[in-house]
C-alpha cells in the first residue's frame, strides 16, 4: 500500500515526519528467520513495529526490537538509533506480556511455536535460571549470599525433591518463619523453644502444593538440562553434599536446643572456639536455603534478611557431628569419598527422617552436654554422607563400640579421645568382651540415643532413597517388623530392642539373644552368637514370634 | 524515562586442546593454529553455550573446562534476563536445536556469534569463527 509507493523511491513522507526521509531496507532477524522491511529512515519504532506485526500477525506489544544491544522504544526514530540502510535489527516476540500467561507465538516461522513447558530443557532451564537470577538479585544486599544462593539454586536443580523437602521440613520452616528480622541469637533459640510445634503445623498447612509441584516439575527439567551440562554435575555434587550436610547440621542442634536451652547455649559458646574449617559455608549454606524457600513459597524478598540472623546459630551444628559420629575420625576419610558417591545417589534425606532424628535428640538432650563441651577432635565432619549411607552408619556404630572398648581397656585413653566434657568415659555395647559392667546404666543411655539416631536416620534415608539401595530398604523393613516382633515377645524396652537389632544386623534371633544376655551375666568373650542356655530359649521365642 | 540497565556481555574463550594445538598443529596440519576454540557467552551472571545437547547454561566458568583461557569483552546490552531467556528458548527450537549441532557449520562458536550480535550488535573475533574453515582447508589438501 503506502509502502509499495514508497519503494518506488518516492520521497514523500510516510509517517508525517521530516520531508526528506529516505527509504531504507532493514532486516528484521528473529530466531526463526530473517525478513526485510522497507520503510522511511525517519519513521518511528512504533511504526516499524506496526509493519512487523502486520506481516508476522502478532501484537505490536509483543514485539521487542533490539539493535546493537539496545531495546528500541516506540518513540525512537530509526535513524537516530543508527538504523541505516542494510542494517539488521533483532526481534524477539514475547510469548507473554509481562505478568500475563503464556500465549501461542504467532511468528511466521515454520516450526516455531514455543508452547513453553512442553519443550525440552532450554525453556525449563530458562525459566529456572530466570528465577535463580531473581534470587541472585535478591541476595545482592549481602555479597556473601550471592554465590551461595547461586550454589543452592544449582543444588535445587540437581536434587529438587530432596532439597525442597529438606527445606520445607517443618523445622526449617519454623526457623525461617520465626526470624523475620531478628539478628540476635539467644531469642532465636528461645523462640524455637517456645513454638516449634505450632510452627510445624502452621507451615505444613501453609504449603502450597500447587506451586511446589510446579517448582518440582520445572526443577526436574532443569535438572535434566543441567545433567546434560558437561560440568554441571561435577559442580553440583559437592555443593549438594555440602549444603545438605550443613542444613542437617544446623537443624539438629536448633531443635535439640529447644528441649535444652543450656545445651544450646553451650553449643553457641562452643561455636566460637570451635569454628570449624568451613564456618562460612555453614551459615551461608543455610542462609540461602531460607531465602530460597521463602522465595519459592511466598515470593517475598524480605526473608533474605533473616539469613543474616542465622549466621552463628548453625555454628552449633558443629556439636551435631560429634553426637552422631563419636570419634570416628578414622572412618571419616574412608567415608568421605564413599559419602560423596552416596550423596549423589541419595540426595533425599526426608523431612520425616530429620524429624525423627531431631526427636531422638530431643529425648536425649543430655547428648549435647558432653559433645558441646567439645572434643579436641572436632572438626568438620561429613555428616550427611555418613547419615545417608546406612552401611556407613553401621560402620560408625561399630567404630564407636570399638572406641568404647578401647576406653574401657585403657581408661587413660578416654580423656584423650573424648575430651573433658564427656562424663561417660566408659560405655559398652551389649557385646562388649570382658568385664566392667559398672557404668552400664548411665552409659547405655547416650549410646542408645546415638545409635537410635543413627539408625533412625539410616532407615529414613534409605527409605527415601528410591532406587539406589534396595538392600537398605530391606533392612529397614526388617527392623520395623522385628521391632514389632520383639515387642510382642515381651521385650518392652524399645531402645534396647532397637540397639540389639542394629547390633545384630537385623538378625532377630541374635538380637533376642543379645536382649536376653544384656541384663544378666556379661556376655562371655566367646562368640556372642554361640548359644548360651538362655539363647536358645530366646531363639525359640524369636521363632515363635516370627511365626505370627 | 529512566535509562535502562546495561548488562555486560563477555565472551569466554577456551582452548579445547589446552595448548597442544599451538604446538602440534604445524606438524599435524601444516599450518599454525593457535588453539581449538570453544566459546560461550556470559551475561546476567550465567554462562551460555551450545553443544551436542543443545543450549545449556551454568555458572560462569562452571563447565568441565574450568576457567576460560581468555575473556573478551563483547559490550553491553539492555536485554533483560527475561527477554534473553525467551530469545534463547526460541533459538533452541530453531537454529540451535540439539540435533542441529554440527561441529563445523553450526557449533558453539556459531551460537556465541549469533547471541553476541543479538545482545550487542557485535560479532565475536574472527579468529574464532574462522577456525572451521581453517581446519577444513587443511583437510582439503590431504
Amino acid at each position: 500500500m503506502a509502502r509499495a509507493r514508497e519503494e518506488a523511491g518516492d520521497s514523500r513522507l510516510v509517517s508525517g515526519r521530516e520531508p526528506s526521509s529516505r527509504i531504507i531496507r532493514v532486516s528484521v532477524k528473529t530466531p526463526q528467520d530473517c525478513q526485510e522491511f522497507m520503510l522511511a529512515e525517519n519513521s518511528s519504532v512504533h511504526h516499524f513495529k506496526k509493519q512487523i506485526s502486520k506481516r508476522l500477525h502478532c501484537d505490536t506489544n509483543r514485539l521487542v526490537l533490539i539493535f546493537t544491544g539496545k531495546i528500541l522504544r516506540d518513540q525512537d526514530i530509526l535513524s537516530q538509533r543508527g538504523i541505516l540502510d542494510g542494517t539488521t535489527v533483532h526481534l524477539v516476540v514475547r510469548t507473554h506480556l509481562k505478568g500475563t500467561l503464556p500465549g501461542p507465538r504467532t511468528l511466521s516461522g515454520p516450526t516455531g511455536h514455543c508452547t513453553h513447558r512442553s519443550e525440552p530443557s532450554t525453556s525449563e532451564s530458562a525459566g529456572m535460571l530466570a528465577r535463580l537470577g531473581r534470587l541472585g538479585r535478591l541476595a545482592q544486599s549481602s555479597p556473601d549470599l550471592a554465590d551461595f544462593l547461586g550454589q543452592l539454586a544449582q543444588l535445587l536443580m540437581a536434587a529438587p525433591e530432596s532439597v525442597v523437602q529438606l527445606l520445607e521440613s517443618p523445622v526449617v520452616q519454623g526457623l525461617a518463619n520465626e526470624k523475620p528480622a531478628n539478628a540476635s541469637h539467644a531469642p532465636e533459640s528461645s523462640r524455637l523453644v517456645q513454638k516449634p510445634e505450632s510452627a510445624l503445623k502452621a507451615l505444613e498447612s501453609l504449603q502450597n502444593p500447587a506451586r511446589q509441584q510446579e517448582l518440582l516439575q520445572v526443577d526436574k527439567r532443569g535438572l535434566e538440562a543441567l545433567k546434560a551440562v558437561p560440568g554441571g554435575d561435577n559442580a553440583m555434587r559437592p555443593v549438594c553434599s555440602d549444603i545438605q550436610q550443613l542444613l542437617l547440621f544446623a537443624l539438629a542442634p536448633l531443635v535439640a536446643s529447644k528441649g535444652h536451652n543450656p545445651g544450646s547455649e553451650l553449643c553457641k559458646e562452643e561455636a566460637s572456639p570451635h569454628v570449624n574449617t568451613d564456618p562460612t559455608a555453614i551459615p551461608t549454606a543455610l542462609a540461602p536455603a531460607r531465602p530460597l524457600v521463602q522465595k519459592v513459597r511466598a515470593g517475598e524478598v524480605t526473608q533474605a534478611r533473616c539469613v543474616a540472623s542465622n549466621q552463628a546459630n548453625p555454628g552449633c551444628g558443629t556439636g551435631m557431628p560429634d553426637v552422631n559420629s563419636g570419634q570416628d575420625l578414622l572412618s571419616q576419610e574412608s567415608q568421605q569419598p564413599a559419602g560423596r558417591a552416596t550423596v549423589t545417589s541419595q540426595l533425599r534425606p526426608s523431612p520425616s527422617a530429620l524429624r525423627r532424628a531431631l526427636h531422638v535428640l530431643q529425648k536425649n538432650p543430655t547428648l549435647l552436654h558432653p559433645l558441646a563441651a567439645g572434643s579436641p577432635l572436632r572438626h568438620r565432619m561429613p555428616l550427611l554422607p555418613l547419615l545417608t549411607n546406612p552401611r556407613a552408619l553401621q560402620a560408625l556404630i561399630q567404630i564407636e563400640k570399638g572406641l568404647q572398648i578401647l576406653s574401657k581397656e585403657v581408661p587413660g585413653l578416654a580423656p584423650c579421645l573424648w575430651g573433658p566434657g564427656r562424663p561417660h568415659g566408659t560405655r559398652e555395647p551389649p557385646e562388649t568382651r570382658g568385664g566392667g559392667q559398672g557404668q552400664r546404666a548411665d552409659s547405655v543411655q547416650p549410646t542408645l540415643a546415638v545409635l537410635q539416631l543413627l539408625q533412625a536416620l539410616a532407615n529414613a534415608c534409605s527409605q527415601s532413597t528410591q532406587s539406589s539401595l534396595p538392600s537398605s530398604l530391606l533392612t529397614e523393613g526388617c527392623y520395623q517388623q522385628d521391632l514389632e516382633h520383639l515387642k510382642v515377645m515381651g521385650f518392652a524396652n524399645h531402645d534396647a530392642n532397637l540397639q540389639a537389632l542394629m547390633a545384630a544386623g537385623g538378625d532377630i534371633h541374635a538380637a533376642v539373644e543379645r536382649l536376653l544376655g544384656v541384663p544378666e551375666a556379661p556376655v562371655p568373650p566367646a562368640d556372642a552368637y554361640s548359644a548360651p542356655p538362655h539363647g536358645e530359649g530366646g531363639g525359640g521365642r524369636g521363632r515363635g514370634g516370627e511365626g505370627k | 524515562m529512566e535509562p535502562p540497565n546495561l548488562y555486560p556481555v563477555k565472551l569466554y574463550v577456551y582452548d579445547l586442546s589446552k595448548g597442544l594445538a599451538r604446538r602440534l598443529s604445524p606438524i599435524m596440519l601444516g599450518k599454525q593454529l593457535e588453539g581449538i576454540w570453544h566459546t560461550s557467552i556470559v551475561v546476567h551472571k550465567d554462562e551460555f553455550y551450545f553443544g551436542s545437547s543443545g543450549i545449556s547454561s551454568c555458572p560462569p566458568g562452571g563447565t568441565l573446562l574450568g576457567p576460560p583461557d581468555s575473556v573478551v569483552d563483547v559490550g553491553s546490552t539492555e536485554v533483560t534476563e527475561e527477554l534473553f531467556q525467551e530469545y534463547l528458548s526460541s533459538l533452541g527450537e530453531s537454529l540451535f536445536r540439539r540435533e542441529a549441532y554440527d561441529v563445523f557449520e553450526n557449533n558453539c562458536n556459531t551460537f556465541t556469534n549469533e547471541v553476541a550480535q543479538f545482545l550487542t550488535g557485535r560479532k565475536i573475533p574472527s579468529y574464532i569463527t574462522d577456525l572451521p574453515s581453517e581446519i577444513l582447508s587443511t583437510w582439503a589438501l590431504s
